[in-house]
């Protein structure tokens, strides 16, 4: 199996936990919506969430880059400046007294991001069975 | 003479001289004489005895000794000789058989936090509950799902009647029993149901019920009519009596009301009219195709036809006024109908003649046209002083019974001619009078006006109280008739909310909330809505449908049949049926918990700036002198003091020996207890104990040096000390907390004020305290802050624990008890605040009629679920915003807002406070202006624009205001003027929106949102802080202060008139009626300023000041002094009305104004008046013509 194999089949594993993560999220916002959580336990869920989901991402697109893998790392870079930029202004937790005013924001970018989880787990699925396909 | 009433026995002084530093101020002591109005005290001020601050024998005041030390020599009350005051150490224990006095080790662990919360004394709060509760009429849990209530009890006896409890359960398409002929069976045997016989001229003792209106009802399945269609609603022929006379005017006998001969009347005038209208109007909706109103009624439909046809037009005009103008006539020009005077006053006051009695009790009063002063007058106006046939006067009354939407939409149509005012043809209410802006200045008397009447169809009450919608100062909507649809809405530009204040304090002479004692209580088993004036009584009185979601629900037993006394009842004399705002006391359903006793946890910040600037001094005089006035009925309330410094030392007030015992954490990482279930004491227990530690807390400290202020850290404790309870911790902070958790930095940086950066200064620097308020709102905890700042205290970040628990914020700026006008202050508010009757683990719900959604909240409180507000506190007058937006078009012609409060009272009560408000749905424009509430808009407005301003910019939330404004006067002239496009010489609004560029004026120039750099962020946030939560009638003279002349004031000013203490004329806030001789009192609810000329006479200084001239008035913060003269007591019961008359816990400050006195003073003065030209903003011409020019570059 070659490093570009493994690599991408390494971001298989990734894309499918994070595309898990935002689900969940999506999930928790859709569930404040309809009151059947309150927004103290919703912030408590998610914020334990949003810094390993990052690191996570942020080390993953890492790993693209030492593997040489330009394509891969042009596509997650965005994403990493947009969330080191997040923390970096200290926006990046749930906040539960203003989580109302801020739901559709917050809810556009779970949805946005699930897209993104998406195109990547599928992107990196197709690299993973073209290397396997190369090497063998 | 005005002051030559007798003394009463029970008479106090009013004025108190300046009470020394920290002694006790003389605020009034309301409770010990309940029965004496407040405004009467003033008058107490005899010649002979200045105020003595009380008199050491009166009942009721045990504390209150003139002068009372700070700390008394020897040992107050100690039994065997305690320990020294003065000396902090005598208060640790030596070898106590607690823990080790000195925490600080941590080889000297107390017990554990388990053990220790474990240990915490239960509340024992198990109150009995109502013996009623195991009824079978139950209420199901507001959790659960709800099932429809079957009567499983046997049911009380009923009157047999015909609408007795045999009613069967009718299958769903079966036609339902007809009741035998109504009169009669009634007659026979009347019902529990049967609302009492109404004064009504010819149907003597004819109960709604019984109202031939019911057969179209009954012929039809509930259920599958369509919500608000006409004929679910119970509306009684028979009900309206003044309708009925105006129909009798025209020949049609109340005796026979339901006769179908009626609408063969309407039927030539309809077509008629609505020809006339779409040539008028087309671009007005045209709603012939809706529902409910077929183009040609079939004979079965004669009665909706009835109802439809006849949404006559407009106030009653004259008779012989000639034939109707089948065209339109515009005017000539502005000042076509410069005789204002006569048009409107003309009409009406032929109407009589007409025999035509305007409908509805309340009329509003007819505005005085000779008073407006210049008006223009729309065309619509013009139409409306056509002529109307008179055929279509007679319908009109008839058209007053029906409540279609479609009437709605229909007279939508006509809306040229009809002018909206009388959509329902069963209310004249005062015409949309058009008023023009500049040229005039700005009538402010108006801003006291009541806002527009709320012209609800006739009947939409089921009960004919007075009451029965909401008082404003409870609960006031921006408008008063509803836009049915979004678009509508959106086209008005006017924001829609609402202004509650659910828990305003009652004084002496308004009325109190009813309480409901009933075990059931009465809810929409699908929406939950409690049961209000506003629902129908179906099926013969057995159910009521929800006025919000139309669901048929069972009336409980209790109605008609008290189980105690064995008794029918009159269920017409309910109190949730005549009262917008009752109070039911709830059962156990509503209790996750025995109702919390009240608990009070003082933490007092005890560093050296505090105890300089006398803080800790006085409040603790104002809390010991206080115990009296804090709430404590039960015997049950609980105070924990602990004052904090670079440690925390709790007090242990549970001694054996009556002693206060201090124990010392000096552990900040990792706060604990020492003592969990002594730390807070039982007011009426440790009652002596606790005199004796406020007695000596200054002297405590009074040598300290510790500059250190771990507010974090004791925050956290206290919430361990308090959370198994919930209850309120009292901040009083006089140094910024710099130590472990929470603390803050001096951030303000004179280079950002004024920048686009200003905002973040607003915000909160740390998130602990924001974290920490969603722990107590949890927690059922409130924070309270009384700030005293000498130097920057960070209000925007401290002021987030009240914000987000319910509390208040208190902000005293270089307070200095030294200066006992500081002390004063201080001590009042406090005092005021600790007596004030709270309301504990409340939430807070509002509930609208189907199509609505509360979209955005305004206030002090935790948002729980999208709809619902947790309040751990509800402090008195706290005013709260509610943005509402549209999820549907309305069809129904009353829309429904219900707030409800569920709260424990300070009594230990679980009570649910609701308060209903039922507004009219309308479909014109015109109705819509004319039902604004500028008092209320403006209310919602400064929350958004503080909003605004802390989350982004200040400069955009000034923009969003005057863009708001621009758009409503651009859409006033594009669609309710006759010049719709174009430039017009002048800018015009409709009268009860006239004062609304004013106000936001005001706004742009408050210290809440005024640029520049001059502002520190503190006075701005604190000014942010009181936009957000005072209610209206604080926060309009906050935006817009009052402003007086006095040197020339009417004879009877300051005397007590028929409504109490006569107040000057305000006048507008212009600085060129400042005279040199004069002198003035503005007064903003928060701030009192006497500004007197240079040139006043000695005269007036020595009646007003007693020094005799000019010079030697002394400038600033002052106590007027209390003399013998006539013009000094007509001011000082000006000022003591001031002061009282805003029903909150403020306390205004005097400040005397010198016209060459100090700069900054003076400044300060001259930035109230806000029609004057203040760089960079405008003045108030400049502004209008600024908003003119934009609305003429802009389209709407």
């Amino acid at each position: 199996m070659s490093v570009e194999a493994m690599v991408f089949l390494f971001g298989v594993i990734i894309g499918a936990a994070l595309l898990f993560v935002k689900v969940f999220f999506v999930i928790l916002i859709s569930d404040l919506e309809v009151d059947y959580i309150n927004p103290i336990e919703l912030c408590n869920k998610l914020n334990q969430f949003v810094i390993p989901e990052m690191l996570t991402h942020a080390f993953l697109t890492s790993m693209f880059l030492l593997c040489g893998q330009w394509l891969a790392t042009a596509w997650n870079l965005p994403l990493v400046a947009y969330n080191g930029n997040k923390i970096m202004s200290g926006k990046h937790m749930f906040d539960a007294t203003e989580i109302f005013r801020t739901l559709g924001q917050h809810k556009k970018e779970c949805f946005i991001k699930l897209g993104f989880y998406l195109l990547s787990f599928f992107y990196y699925l197709y690299r993973m069975i073209l290397a396997l396909v190369n090497d063998s | 003479m005005a002051y030559s009433q007798p003394p009463t026995p029970s008479m106090r002084p009013a004025q108190a001289p300046p009470p020394r530093p920290g002694a006790r101020p003389a605020y009034p002591q309301q409770q010990q004489h309940p029965g004496q109005p407040f405004h009467q005290q003033p008058y107490q001020q005899q010649p002979g005895q200045p105020g003595q601050p009380g008199q050491p024998g009166q009942p009721g005041q045990p504390f209150q000794q003139a002068g009372r030390p700070m700390s008394r020599p020897g040992t107050p009350g100690a039994p065997g000789g305690g320990p020294i005051p003065g000396q902090p150490l005598g208060y640790r224990p030596v070898n106590g058989p607690g823990p080790v006095p000195t925490y600080g080790q941590p080889g000297q662990q107390p017990p554990s936090q388990q053990q220790l919360q474990q240990r915490t004394p239960p509340v024992g709060m198990v109150r009995p509950h109502d013996p009623n509760q195991n009824n079978a009429m139950r209420r199901p849990s507001q959790a659960g799902t709800s099932v429809p209530q079957s009567p499983s009890g046997p049911r009380p006896p009923m009157p047999p009647g015909p609408y007795g409890q045999q009613q069967p359960q009718h299958q769903p398409g079966q036609p339902l029993q007809r009741p035998p002929p109504i009169g009669g069976g009634i007659q026979r045997a009347p019902s529990p149901m049967m609302r009492p016989p109404m004064s009504q001229p010819g149907s003597p003792g004819m109960p709604p019920y019984s109202s031939p209106k019911i057969r179209p009802l009954t012929a039809q399945v509930p259920g599958q009519q369509p919500p608000g269609s006409p004929a679910v609603k119970p509306m009684g022929y028979n009900a309206g009596p003044p309708v009925y006379q105006g129909a009798a005017g025209y020949g049609q006998s109340p005796s026979q009301p339901q006769t179908p001969k009626i609408p063969s009347q309407p039927h030539p005038g309809q077509p008629y009219q609505q020809h006339h209208q779409q040539s008028l109007y087309q671009g007005a909706p045209q709603t012939h195709g809706a529902p409910g109103m077929p183009p040609a009624p079939s004979p079965a439909a004669q009665g909706q036809g009835l109802v439809n046809a006849p949404p006559v037009p407009g106030p009653p005009t004259p008779h012989g006024g000639g034939a109707h103008k089948p065209k339109r006539v515009y005017p000539q020009g502005m000042d076509a109908y410069s005789d204002q005077s006569a048009a409107p006053a003309n009409s009406y006051g032929a109407a009589p003649g007409a025999g035509f009695t305007p409908a509805g009790g309340a009329q509003p009063a007819m505005p005085n046209a000779a008073e407006q002063g210049p008006q223009f007058f729309v065309p619509g106006e013009k139409q409306q002083q056509q002529p109307v046939p008179a055929y279509q006067q007679g319908l009109q009354p008839l058209a007053g019974q029906s409540l279609q939407p479609n009437v709605n939409q229909l007279t939508n149509q006509m809306a040229g001619m009809t002018m909206g005012a009388n959509a329902f043809g069963y209310n004249t209410g005062p015409q949309l009078s058009t008023v023009a802006l500049m040229g005039s200045a700005p009538r402010i008397q108006d801003l006291d006006a009541d806002p527009p009447a709320i012209r609800l169809p006739p009947n939409a009450a089921i009960t004919q109280s007075p009451n029965a919608n909401s008082h404003p100062s409870y609960k006031r909507s921006t408008l008063n008739a509803v836009p049915g649809t979004s678009q509508l809405l959106t086209k008005s530009r006017i924001p829609f909310g609402l202004v509650i204040t659910p828990y305003r304090s009652i004084k002496d002479g308004d009325e109190p909330v009813p309480v409901v004692t009933d075990s059931v209580i009465a809810r929409c088993r699908r929406c939950r809505t409690y049961i209000n004036p506003f629902v129908t009584f179906i099926e013969g009185g057995q159910r009521w449908k929800c006025n919000m979601c139309f669901t048929a629900n069972e009336v409980p037993s209790s109605f008609d049949y008290d189980p105690q006394t064995q008794q029918p009842v009159d269920r017409w004399q309910r109190k949730e049926l005549n009262h917008a705002v009752v109070e039911y006391i709830a059962p156990t359903e509503y209790m996750v918990r025995p109702p919390q006793p009240l608990v009070y946890l003082f933490m007092i910040d005890v560093s050296y700036p505090a105890i300089q600037s006398g803080m800790v001094a006085t409040a603790a005089t104002t809390i010991l002198e206080s115990l009296d006035r804090i709430p404590n009925d039960e015997g049950c309330t609980k105070i924990g003091i602990v004052t904090v410094d670079s440690s925390i030392h709790f007090y242990n007030l549970n001694t054996s020996s009556g002693e206060p015992q201090m124990l010392v954490v000096s552990d900040l990482e990792d706060p604990f207890l020492p003592q969990p279930e002594d730390l807070l004491c039982n007011l009426s227990e440790c009652r002596s104990t606790l005199e004796a530690l406020l007695n000596r807390l200054n002297d405590m400290f009074k040598d300290t040096q510790n500059v250190g202020n771990a507010l974090g850290p004791a925050l956290q404790s206290a919430y361990k000390l308090i959370s198994p309870i919930g209850g309120k911790i009292l901040c009083l902070q006089a140094s910024l907390p710099n130590l472990e958790a929470g603390a803050l930095k001096m951030r303000e940086d004179p280079k950002l004020l004024g920048t686009a950066k200003e905002s973040t200064l607003l915000q909160a620097a740390s998130n602990f305290y924001k974290t920490f308020a969603v722990d107590c709102s949890k927690s059922q905890v409130c924070v309270d802050m009384f700030l005293f700042g000498s130097q920057y205290s960070d209000v925007a970040t401290l002021s987030c624990l009240p914000r987000f628990t319910g509390g208040s914020t208190f902000f005293y700026p270089a307070f200095t008890a030294a200066k006992s006008e500081d002390a004063l202050k201080f001590a009042h508010e406090l005092a005021e605040f600790l007596s004030q009757r709270i309301a504990l683990e409340a939430v807070m719900r509002v509930r609208a009629s189907k199509g609505l959604r509360m979209s955005a909240f305004y206030g002090n409180f935790f948002v729980r679920s999208t709809d619902l507000l947790s309040l751990p506190n509800v402090p008195r007058d706290q005013s709260y915003s509610i943005e509402i937006s549209y999820e549907d078009n309305l069809t129904i012609p009353v829309v429904c807002f219900q707030t409800a409060l569920l709260h424990t009272s300070s009594s230990g009560e679980r009570r649910i406070r609701v308060l209903t408000l039922a507004l009219p749905v309308t479909n014109s424009l015109h109705e819509v202006f004319q039902s604004a509430d500028q008092v209320a808009i403006t209310t919602l407005l400064a929350c958004k624009a503080v909003e605004r301003g802390m989350n982004s910019k200040l400069d955009d939330a000034r923009d969003a205001l005057t863009n708001k404004m621009v758009d409503l006067l651009g859409v006033y002239k594009t669609h309710m003027t006759a010049a719709s496009s174009g430039a017009t010489p002048n800018l015009q609004i409709c009268d009860n929106l006239k004062l609304m560029p004013l106000l936001m004026l005001g706004m742009l120039k408050h210290v809440a949102l005024r640029g520049g750099s001059q502002i520190p962020s503190d006075l701005r946030s604190y000014a942010m802080h009181l936009f957000s939560t005072l209610p209206s009638q604080c926060l309009i003279p906050y935006i817009h202060p009052r402003f007086y002349a006095l040197h020339n004031m009417p004879a009877d000013c300051g005397t007590i008139g028929d409504n109490g203490i006569v107040m000057p004329q305000a006048m507008n806030l212009s600085s060129e009626r400042l005279e040199r001789g004069g002198l003035f009192m503005l007064e903003d609810s928060q701030n009192i300023f006497l500004w007197i000329g240079r040139d006043a006479v000695p005269q007036l200084c020595i009646d007003l000041f007693g020094v005799p001239n000019y010079e030697s008035i002394r400038g600033g913060k002052t106590t007027l002094p209390t003399l013998e003269t006539d013009f000094n007591q007509r001011i000082n019961l000006i000022i003591g009305k001031t002061r009282e008359m805003r029903r909150t816990a403020y306390y205004p400050q005097l400040y005397v104004i010198k016209e060459d006195g100090d700069q900054a003073l003076r400044l300060w003065f001259l930035s109230h008046l806000i029609e004057d030209r203040a760089e960079p903003i405008m003045s108030y011409y400049q502004y209008l013509g600024h908003l003119k020019d934009r609305v003429n570059s802009g389209s709407f």
